[in-house]
């Protein structure tokens, strides 16, 4: 398609333009502040290149601010909800779209319904229930629930296989192929980019899940990333370190700032197709 | 000849019955991981929530009171509560704000704008992000006396308002703040809207005479109804829930309970007062007050969204 210049397009590139910058402002005053000496936050007109650039921050919030263990936590939160979602929710979903079995609409619906019900109705029952359980202060309430099925997931894995081919399951049952082996060795593979984008998708809702730790742990031992550097929120402490605070919110931001740079492509793809769902 | 015919049909019945068998199992072990999450991780604190809106429960003291219906008319009274769902509506003003600029921005992006690409990457980065690192970065961006926000805006005017501390704005900064957030993300949805929308309806067009800005109004915006009726309903749902902003920029609420939204005031009631039936009984209603909304919206929806063919 060729591009025409037009004084409309101008504009509106200039209108983007703008609209860029702001998005990026706050990032870019981050990065700045996290590399700025305490006491040169505080100047006015505000520096953008901090001079001297500082690195001290970055060595000392891992000393200053329970940030290790945040992301050791987040990090086995994050592998375990990986693996067992995926592979429950992409069986689940082949189960929905290519087997037929008993009650199997009304077990669609019924998950449907589970969409329209805010989280805060179950939250109170679910601490009372993890209390009673002695869930409490572990990292079970965040994986356990999650792991079982993620019903986005499977939504969007049931419409897409539901594009592929049935024959595929009646060829590998006259090949002596049970049903497991033939979502394991055959839908399971053929579903490959539409895993991959789910599996960005969840790390970056895993990884970023403040509300679950935040009322399900108390410890420092069990604090995931997000619960971590909320801590360092000035609200609750007494001397506001605004400059390691800017380091650790980019800590936080990164693991999926760089997945989102390398996956791209999967991550609009995703989000499309979710969108397509609705 | 008829008997053996009978016969083997018969096999293959018995058969064929217990392929039928075999695979109505496996379907049914397959979505049993999703039937027991169901079950256990929510129908049973759904049914344990309006149970306990309908007691005095309190997570120190093991005796539990049946109270009938006494949460329910204290929180007719409560004016706090009322505050709350006044905060929580005015978390639905975001919703316009980002719609309208995610379509223009799809819109620009379809038309091939220069640097689409670079644009693209750069509005879905807020999203991405996560929502507590980016309140810290709210908090000092937006820091009365030297945040960046009030350096620009006291060019402008003599006295910037104090964000943070007072409800007013600190809510207006919730609301910049989401509306920044949802941009790129929304426009995603818009994107693959419009891609879908045949270029015949246009060449038709063209040649109907109608202008590009007929065509917008006329073409684009009627088939785009559907994804906007979408974004509606997932947006209201979503802003009514509003939590960590409230939680990070405002910890006791804000002055005056300001701030405070509903489901807020519910982990304050639930986790800080111990107040659990109560805290049950808002859910309760507040879960019925989403569940009335999505309703309507649905209803409402067969007068303007587009149904096609």
């Amino acid at each position: 398609m060729k591009r025409k210049i037009s004084p409309v397009r101008i504009i509106v590139f200039i209108i983007l333009l703008i609209g860029a910058v702001t998005m990026i402002v706050p990032f870019a005053w981050m990065l700045s502040t996290s590399l700025k000496e305490a006491n040169l936050v505080y100047t006015i007109p505000p520096q953008w290149i901090p001079k001297p650039v500082d690195w001290k921050n970055y060595i000392e919030i891992w000393t200053a601010s329970n940030l290790l263990t945040g992301i050791k936590n987040s990090c086995i939160i994050s592998v375990s909800v990986l693996v067992f979602c995926t592979f429950t929710s992409s069986m689940a979903a082949f189960a929905f779209s290519k087997l037929s079995f008993p009650f199997k609409n009304a077990i669609f619906v019924m998950l449907l319904t589970t969409i329209m019900v805010p989280l805060v109705v179950l939250l109170v029952p679910l601490f009372v229930i993890y209390t009673k359980i002695g869930w409490i202060d572990t990292l079970l309430p965040m994986i356990v629930p999650a792991s079982m099925c993620n019903i986005n997931i499977i939504f969007f894995l049931r419409q897409y296989m539901t594009g592929l081919p049935k024959e595929l399951l009646d060829a590998a049952k006259i090949d002596g192929c049970g049903y497991f082996s033939a979502y394991w060795r055959i839908y399971l593979p053929l579903c490959k980019p539409a895993i991959v984008a789910n599996v960005i998708m969840l790390f970056m809702i895993t990884w970023n899940d403040y509300f679950g730790p935040l009322v399900f742990t108390h410890s420092e031992s069990k604090q995931n990333i997000q619960v971590a550097i909320a801590m360092l929120n000035s609200h609750y402490i007494q001397q506001t370190d605004i400059p390691l605070m800017m380091t650790a919110s980019l800590i936080a931001i990164l693991p999926v700032l760089i997945l989102f740079i390398i996956c791209q492509k999967y991550f609009t793809e995703s989000f499309a197709m979710t969108g397509i769902k609705g | 000849m008829d008997c053996i015919s009978a016969r083997s049909k018969n096999i293959k019945g018995k058969g064929q019955s217990k392929l039928k068998r075999r695979e109505s199992l496996a379907g049914l072990l397959f979505v049993s991981p999703t039937i027991i999450y169901f079950i256990v991780f929510f129908l049973l604190p759904l049914a344990v929530c309006i149970y306990a809106s309908f007691t005095n429960w309190n997570i120190l003291s093991p005796n539990r009171v049946f109270v009938g219906t006494l949460n329910y008319e204290r929180l007719f009274v409560d004016p706090k509560f009322w505050k709350a769902l006044k905060n929580t509506l005015f978390m639905l003003i975001p919703i316009p704000i980002y719609i309208t600029f995610a379509l223009l921005f799809a819109y620009a992006c379809h038309k091939n704008i220069l640097g689409q690409k670079v644009f693209r990457a750069i509005y879905y980065l807020p999203y991405i992000s996560s929502i507590v690192a980016l309140t810290l970065i709210w908090m000092w961006l937006f820091n009365s006396k030297y945040g960046l926000v009030n350096n620009f805006l006291s060019l402008f005017v003599d006295n910037p308002p104090s964000w943070l501390s007072d409800p007013f704005w600190t809510k207006w900064m919730i609301v910049i703040m989401i509306s920044w957030k949802l941009i790129g993300f929304t426009s995603i949805y818009y994107i693959a809207a419009l891609k879908s929308i045949p270029k015949s309806y246009y060449e038709a067009a063209q040649i109907d005479g109608a202008g590009p800005r007929q065509q917008f109004f006329k073409i684009t915006l009627p088939l785009l109804t559907p994804t906007t009726f979408y974004l509606l309903v997932i947006g209201m749902i979503g802003s009514l829930q509003t939590f960590v902003e409230v939680q990070m920029f405002a910890p006791d609420g804000g002055r005056g309970y300001g701030v405070g939204t509903i489901v807020f005031y519910i982990w304050q009631k639930a986790f800080s007062s111990s107040q659990m039936g109560y805290a049950c009984a808002i859910a309760t209603v507040f879960g019925l007050f989403i569940l009335v909304i999505t309703v309507i919206q649905f209803t409402l929806s067969r007068k303007w969204v587009f149904e096609g063919n």
